[in-house]
């Protein structure tokens, strides 16, 4: 009688031991991951780790070394190029391995595999986006040069030798957490990872609202409203280094009722004001030392671990510093012995959409016949559940990214496919290898031609004294307005031309103005022969333009200021207006008391002021009733540029409507806002606005938030909500190249490593760490090294 | 001290074979011991717990001490553990490896009981 309670207490100890062990709906396996053997505890890196380490990598050609610095910042030294990459591999996945593996899932379309049908739509839009279709046309163009595939090669067997070192005790954190494993790292992986910045980059799909609004307004208010190029714009490319005469002769447009579709869906993707980026260049006529001086912040979704990891490689032929990005080999943006160079996004539009007509199940209509699609089976692995088929069809134009099957957002069902730069073939990977090896504008030129997609200005200044910016990317020979609105599918005069020679894009080199600026703004004027649009910010642009016109004998501290500079244009200009149009006899004290702050404002984001709140909430406010009023019955439409809409506000333009009104409703919807901030002792500018940068797995204790910096989209230091400079970087041209940088995070992915977030103090200070960039005649004193040898 | 013994076997096996094997190793080491020792139930609770919170104890020790408590801090909190801090975590993971260990040393014991002769 008493072996049946035995067995059962034997049965139940065992059932617990095998839930521990396995993960239940949400939560991790407990028992697996809270065993201080294995589990979550052998993530804790000891603070004072001794990093020195002397071993052997398998594969390895020669001898090799790395050098890291007291903030974990290698400087690889190798003997030839694959043993350089091959480190460089090795270390990206020594310190960022969980996320240069979560960021090419993501890319691929692969989440569901991982967190389960939570993100199957996500995947869904990935795959019909031809993301991986796109990943491995570039792979092609990549592995067809052998020095790109060198670099592939030696960079994936880097990482691969790092990750079959790994046993459960030794995962990254967040694999024990999530629940997965590590798998092998393939070339394609950093192709999708570069289509992964591409599709961030240029991924915008707003060709389908602007349809809608040029269908709903009259021609006289849209050309108002949303002009095809901003007047009185400081152009990326000054005036005067356009080079006029195309190649290329400009096609003719098609008829209209050919070029075009109509739609009747009204929905479509919101685009993010103000994502961006600075860079701006200024000769040794402008600067105190007579040196070129560089500066450069990508704004980019703020992540922890951070996009960015920095490192020195050197080998035979190359001795480069600067922003590489974990999951592709390389350094991004930075500076060698002789050059250095910064990016900000071009924003050319590059995607354009096609409405189709369908003939069948699996064919549409194309130049008065019936034709197949082409159909890519994208097999969607879903963890604890079946995979889940989703057959994308390819027209001549592109993927077919939303149909019945697949809506766009806010139902838009009918079906349309994407042309998009990103699906050419491209090798991004030797303009990077070229770039990093450029030694003069000549080299530079050559390297960056090879740059298509995503299209960037790209800002150079060399030690010799010299600097240039170009509008680089591939783009097409479009007809007027081609790709602004979604185009009629079944016609061939609407596909995409020619190809423009990236010789011929715009360019300045050693302008007479003395400096180079690019914040994402329009490229050029009318005089560069091709036609284009696109999505520009303006107000960055403005404002860096206006500082860098007076400023003379600059040295890196005055760019460190500019980098951090909160001046809102936009505020400077709208405010004094909208306070015109107060109605002081019908404003209720409340509004009084608020308005009363914003009396000496100086039109700056800081951090702790009260007045930006102010303003900020009240112009948001303002914006939306504004513009709600004129375009309610266009359901979810973009609303015109706040760029625009500053320039018809101090017009007096009609076309606002009743600004009186305006004005009144919305300081009087402001204040609920204003009170509850103000309740909450939230009324300074950095908690109201609350930089936070998140964790890639959303887990909030490994994520740091209520920041307290200044800034917004529209002025210099772009730190919003969760985008913000990704890696601010100044690079002095002079003999000894005076190089400084910060980023918001640390070397180390691991939440358990003191390096997890070394530098976001200083970053969130608008403070610099001085770069030590190692050259032969300068002597190192590194904290760690390690000494490689090649397994024999 | 009669446990002392078993309970010094189990947290030195227990980690010897966790770290080889798998976590889980506790249960099976401290159920083994138990009914090797033919201890009472209450002793082959005590032991499994006792040996194996004590092993638990010590490498979150050993892990923590070191790391300064960076870890034992980031893991805690709304959306991830929801503790109020990390030595609350490391009381949490102390008593369930001891929890785990006394289980499989009861059953063990218990089973010892049950089918001797």
């Amino acid at each position: 009688m008493r072996k049946l309670p035995a067995i059962l207490l034997l049965v139940v100890t065992t059932a617990i031991v095998y839930m521990l062990d396995k993960p239940l709906g949400s939560l991790p396996a407990v028992g697996k991951l809270l065993d201080p053997i294995s589990g979550c505890w052998a993530n804790a890196e000891p603070v004072n780790k001794d990093f020195t380490r002397e071993d052997n990598f398998p594969g390895l050609k020669d001898e090799a070394s790395v050098s890291f610095d007291e903030n974990l910042i290698p400087h690889i030294n190798a003997k030839n190029d694959y043993d350089l990459y091959y480190i460089q591999g090795y270390v990206h996945a020594y310190f960022r391995l969980w996320q240069m593996d979560l960021q090419t899932r993501a890319a691929a379309g692969r989440l569901s595999e991982i967190l389960g049908d939570k993100t199957l739509s996500f995947d869904r839009l990935q795959r019909r986006k031809g993301m991986v279709y796109g990943a491995e046309q570039s792979l092609k163009a990549m592995e067809a040069d052998p020095r790109s595939k060198q670099m592939l090669d030696a960079y994936t067997a880097g990482i691969n030798a790092f990750i079959d070192s790994r046993i459960f005790r030794t995962y990254p954190l967040e694999y024990k957490l999530i629940g997965f494993k590590p798998e092998q790292w393939t070339n394609l992986k950093t192709a999708l990872l570069l289509k992964y910045m591409a599709d961030d980059l240029t991924g915008y799909t707003e060709d389908i609202a602007m349809t809608a609004l040029r269908d709903a307004l009259s021609a006289d208010e849209f050309a108002m409203l949303y002009p095809e190029r901003l007047s009185g714009v400081n152009t990326v490319i000054p005036h005067d280094t356009i080079q006029q005469v195309p190649s290329l002769k400009i096609p003719v447009a098609p008829a209209d009722s050919i070029a075009w579709a109509h739609l009747n869906a009204d929905d479509f993707e919101k685009t993010e004001e103000g994502k961006g980026s600075n860079n701006w260049a200024l000769s040794g006529s402008r600067t105190k030392s007579g040196a070129p001086i560089l500066s450069n912040d990508p704004h980019l979704g703020l992540s922890m671990p951070s996009l960015w990891f920095v490192a020195q490689l050197t080998a035979p032929g190359v001795n480069v510093f600067g922003a590489t990005l974990p999951g592709a080999p390389g350094v991004v943006i930075g500076f060698n012995d002789n050059i250095s160079w910064g990016f900000t996004n071009n924003y050319r539009d590059v995607k354009d959409f096609y409405t189709l007509k369908e003939t069948g199940k699996n064919s549409y209509w194309f130049n008065g016949k019936e034709t197949q699609y082409e159909n890519r089976v994208e097999v969607i692995k879903i963890k604890g559940k079946p995979d889940y088929n989703d057959t994308v069809h390819y027209t001549v134009q592109g993927p077919v990214m939303y149909d019945e099957r697949f809506h766009g957002p806010g139902g838009l069902k009918r079906p349309m496919a994407m042309c998009w730069m990103a699906h050419q073939p491209s090798n991004e990977m030797l303009a990077l290898y070229l770039l990093n090896r450029a030694n003069n504008y000549e080299t530079y030129t050559k390297a960056i031609w090879n740059f298509l997609c995503p299209a960037q200005n790209m800002l150079y200044a060399d030690k010799a004294g010299n600097i240039a910016l170009w509008g680089q990317g591939q783009f097409i020979n479009k007809w007027k307005e081609q790709g602004r609105y979604v185009m009629n599918g079944a016609d061939s005069s609407t596909l995409w031309g020619e190809k423009i020679p990236v010789s011929e894009n715009p360019h300045a080199y050693n302008p007479a103005q003395g400096y180079l600026a690019s914040a994402n703004q329009t490229v050029t004027d009318t005089t560069y022969p091709y036609w284009y649009n696109g999505t520009f910010y303006e107000f960055r642009s403005w404002r860096i333009n206006s500082v860098l016109r007076q400023t003379h004998h600059a040295t890196v501290q005055d760019m460190f200021a500019l980098q951090n500079d909160v001046y809102s244009i936009l505020a400077a200009n709208v405010l004094p207006v909208m306070l015109q149009h107060i109605n002081a006899s019908t404003i209720t004290d409340k509004e009084r008391g608020y308005l009363d702050m914003l009396g000496n404002w100086d039109y700056c984001l800081t951090a702790e002021s009260k007045a930006a709140t102010v303003f900020q909430v009240w112009w948001e406010n303002f914006y939306n009733v504004l513009w709600n009023a004129k375009l309610s019955k266009i359901h979810n439409a973009i609303k015109p540029s706040p760029e625009r809409t500053m320039q018809l506000l101090l017009q007096g333009s009609p076309y606002l409507g009743n600004v009186d009104d305006a004005v009144a409703n919305s300081l009087h919807n402001s204040i609920d806002s204003l009170d509850k901030l103000k309740h909450e002792n939230r009324l300074e500018w950095y908690h109201a606005k609350n930089t936070t940068i998140k964790h890639l797995a959303r887990l909030a204790p490994f994520s740091f938030s209520d920041l307290k910096l200044g800034g917004w989209g529209n002025v210099v230091n772009a730190a919003k909500g969760d985008h913000g400079p990704s890696w601010r970087m100044v690079v002095q041209m002079s003999k000894n190249i005076d190089a400084y940088g910060v980023y918001p995070g640390g070397q180390s992915g691991n939440p358990g490593s003191k390096y997890y977030a070394t530098f976001l103090d200083k970053w969130v200070k608008g403070e610099y760490y001085k770069l030590n960039f190692y050259t032969t005649d300068k002597k190192q004193t590194p904290k760690y090294i390690w000494t490689i040898h090649a397994k024999s | 001290m009669r446990n002392l013994k078993p309970i010094i076997i189990i947290a030195f096996l227990a980690g010897i074979l966790s770290w080889l094997v798998a976590w889980w190793m506790i249960a099976a080491v401290s159920f083994v011991v138990t009914v090797n020792h033919k201890l009472k139930p209450r002793d082959g609770f005590l032991s499994g717990f006792i040996g194996v919170a004590l092993l638990w104890l010590g490498f979150v020790l050993w892990r923590d001490i070191p790391n300064e408590h960076i870890l034992a801090n980031r893991l805690v909190g709304p959306g991830l553990l929801p503790l109020p801090n990390g030595w609350m975590l490391m009381l949490l993971t102390v008593i369930l490896g001891g929890l785990i260990g006394g289980l499989a040393g009861w059953s063990g014991a218990i089973m010892n009981k049950a089918f001797r002769k």
